[in-house]
């Protein structure tokens, strides 16, 4: 009953009342099916033969499927076929790197190596790379301690010797 | 003792456990009854039963399943309401 080019009308599922196309047969209770419905496995048990046989291969493709349909004036929604879309890349926003500013030690030692190389150009002719960015974030979480020495300065000696660092980081602003 | 206007049966109970370890009860509004497939009379099954402020904020997809007549008849019927249909041609 289920031979290849049986119109079929599928009763379970999202796709239930729709028209399709045997287009092979799998097993004793599997087929695949093409047509209204997304060409997929079908369980017998969610078909329910019409009276019509079409003239198809054996695994016909979506297109003559289809075309073959459309003769039973059977419409089905054809395959859009994805165009590619011409890849628009964004223009960069050219980084100007504020925070050459506060810095403490921390945040010297660690992105000393790094940092010194990159920052000492403020318009990036790089594209930015991603090992920069959190470099970036490191300064500015660590602004409040800096605050917090400035208030100390006439407290405490040794927070004296680290004056000296912030003028230097602002000399080079 | 409850008190006189929870002695009626309008409202169910919830029995809600306190953090110190006492159980009290709640008063909530009963729950509508489940939906029913519209030919035969079958409890729908992927239909919540809630509250309509409830589903009110549920998607469109939690509500009912996803084909047709779904939400208003059972599998069964509609899938002799298809049968029917391709067996007329
Ligand atoms: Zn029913």
């Amino acid at each position: 009953m289920f031979e290849i080019g049986r119109l079929c009308m599928k009763l379970a599922g999202r796709d239930a009342g729709k028209k399709c196309v045997v287009v092979d047969v799998l097993d004793d209770n599997y087929v695949l099916i093409d047509g209204q419905t997304r060409r997929k496995k079908c369980n017998l048990k969610h078909l329910e033969p019409l009276n019509i046989v079409l003239k198809l291969d054996k695994n016909a493709s979506n297109k003559v499927v289809i075309d073959a349909l459309k003769e039973e004036n059977i419409d089905c929604l054809e395959k859009k076929e994805k165009e590619k879309k011409a890849v628009t890349t964004r223009p960069k926003k050219q980084k100007v790197v504020k925070n050459k500013g506060p810095k403490t030690k921390k945040a010297d030692k660690k992105s000393k190596a790094k940092y010194s190389k990159t920052a000492k150009s403020t318009t990036v002719d790089k594209p930015a790379t991603d090992a920069k960015k959190p470099e970036v974030k490191k300064v500015e979480a660590k602004k409040p301690e800096v605050e917090k020495v400035e208030v100390k300065k006439p407290e405490v000696e040794k927070i004296e010797a680290k004056k000296p660092e912030v003028e230097k980081v602002e000399a080079k602003k | 003792m409850v008190s006189p206007k929870h002695r009626s049966g309008s409202k169910r109970k919830v029995f809600v456990k306190t953090p110190g370890g006492k159980t009290t009860t709640h008063y909530r509004k009963r729950k509508p009854s489940s939906a029913k497939c519209g030919s035969c009379g079958a409890v729908l099954k992927g239909v919540p039963r809630e509250l309509p402020s409830k589903m009110k904020n549920l998607p469109k997809t939690a509500k009912r399943p996803q084909r047709p007549f779904g939400g208003v008849l059972c599998t069964k019927c509609m899938r002799s309401k298809f049968k029917t249909v391709a067996r007329a041609k």
